[in-house]
């Protein structure tokens, strides 16, 4: 098992190596753009656990407006993009907005540690789908996906792959969707 | 009786290669090979008609610790490292809805031996991984990817070949309903590791 850590986070770093070696020229460029959903989407509920092992409900942030953002620390997009889901969190009023970010079937000890490598240390909330129910239930394809959640709870845009989160357009999407 | 025999070996014989010509001349669009210098590994990267797509070569001890990371019995890991992985990077680069489905994927070695066979889809693997009781979902290219403006996703591609096999990929997609293909001409898998 430490054997499999080992070579996990080397060949993270290796990967990561390989894609950062040449960055500029592999990875896309990160946009701002967020789809909008033109039908009325409930988001489904649901509890999962934090870093803490207390549950967490969707539906106790039912006021606030959500970004939802699927993730694992294997997906390259989803470690850039998180600085980003941070800054955003601190520049948008806490009563009217939260980031959660969930965990694709991950350890939680691995997570943790893995988060305090990271440059920006993620201040909101962390939940762990272990058996990624919730991610089936968001029908998310792929990794990172995330949804951007009314104050009523609705699904009303929707980005695949890695975004620039803290860009003053999407600020702008959630300031507007707080004040709805 | 004889004569419609023959018209209709024909007319087999004119579809076949009406399909080859087709295979081979719609693609080869541009082709940017970029080798990483400290590693080695090759990557190629293609963009048209709103569709980029970018492949990069693993290496059989990436896709081993990944999977083994995830609990997958070792003969399951060792059978994931025996394909030929490349992480794969979709974008949608249009301001249309652009859609792509692996199951329409095909490749084809350089020296004939494989003809045209179809991409391993991420179902395929699920439903092999489901019959080992492996319930991990994830690193695998999504099979059906439906884009928005500035979605894009990347996952593993897997092809059944050797290492260092040469070959083709040639894959299709739809921008805003309409049918489009392209190939990559000689992608080439992984070695099993780095050079010294």
């Amino acid at each position: 098992m430490k054997f499999n850590s080992i070579l996990y986070i080397s060949a993270l770093s290796l990967f990561g190596w390989s894609l950062s070696v040449s960055a500029d020229w592999q990875q896309p460029e990160l946009s701002h753009n967020l789809t909008k959903i033109n039908k009325i989407i409930p988001a489904s509920d649901f509890e999962l656990q934090d870093m803490d092992e207390e549950p967490v409900r969707l539906s106790d942030y039912k006021g606030k407006v959500v970004l939802l953002n699927f993730w694992a620390t294997w997906c390259p997009p989803c470690i850039r993009e998180m600085p980003s889901m941070e800054h955003l969190q601190n520049k948008v009023e806490s009563e009217k907005f939260k980031v959660i970010a969930i965990n694709q079937m991950e350890n939680p000890d691995d997570v943790f540690a893995f988060t305090g490598q990271l440059d920006v240390d993620p201040t909101f909330k962390i939940l762990f789908d272990t058996s990624s129910q919730v991610s089936q239930d968001y029908a998310v394809r792929g990794l990172p996906t995330t949804y951007l959640i009314d104050k009523q709870g609705n699904i009303r845009y929707r980005a695949v792959g890695g975004r620039e989160f803290d860009h003053p357009e999407v600020i702008k999407i959630i300031k507007q969707l707080a004040e709805e | 009786m004889n004569t419609a025999i023959h018209k209709l070996r024909l007319f087999r014989k004119c579809l076949i290669i009406s399909l080859v010509l087709f295979s081979s001349s719609v693609f080869s669009a541009n082709v940017t090979i970029h080798k990483n210098e400290i590693s080695g590994l090759l990557t190629w990267s293609s963009e048209d008609n709103g569709f980029s797509i970018e492949l990069i070569q693993l290496l059989p001890d990436f896709v081993r610790a990944i999977y083994a990371k995830h609990n997958f019995p070792k003969n399951e890991v060792e059978r994931a490292a025996s394909y030929c992985v490349f992480g794969t990077i979709l974008k949608n680069t249009s301001d249309q809805h652009m859609s792509y489905y692996v199951k329409e994927w095909r490749y084809r070695t350089k020296d004939k031996t494989v003809k045209l066979m179809p991409v391993k889809t991420k179902s395929q693997w699920l439903e092999e991984w489901r019959k080992a009781n492996i319930a991990f979902s994830w690193t695998l290219l999504p099979d059906i990817g439906e884009f928005e403006v500035g979605d894009w996703q990347q996952g593993f591609t897997t092809i059944k070949l050797p290492r260092e096999t040469e070959f083709d990929l040639i894959y299709k997609w739809r921008l805003d309903g309409v049918l489009h293909s392209g190939v990559l001409e000689n992608l080439k898998c992984a070695p099993e590791s780095l050079a010294e």
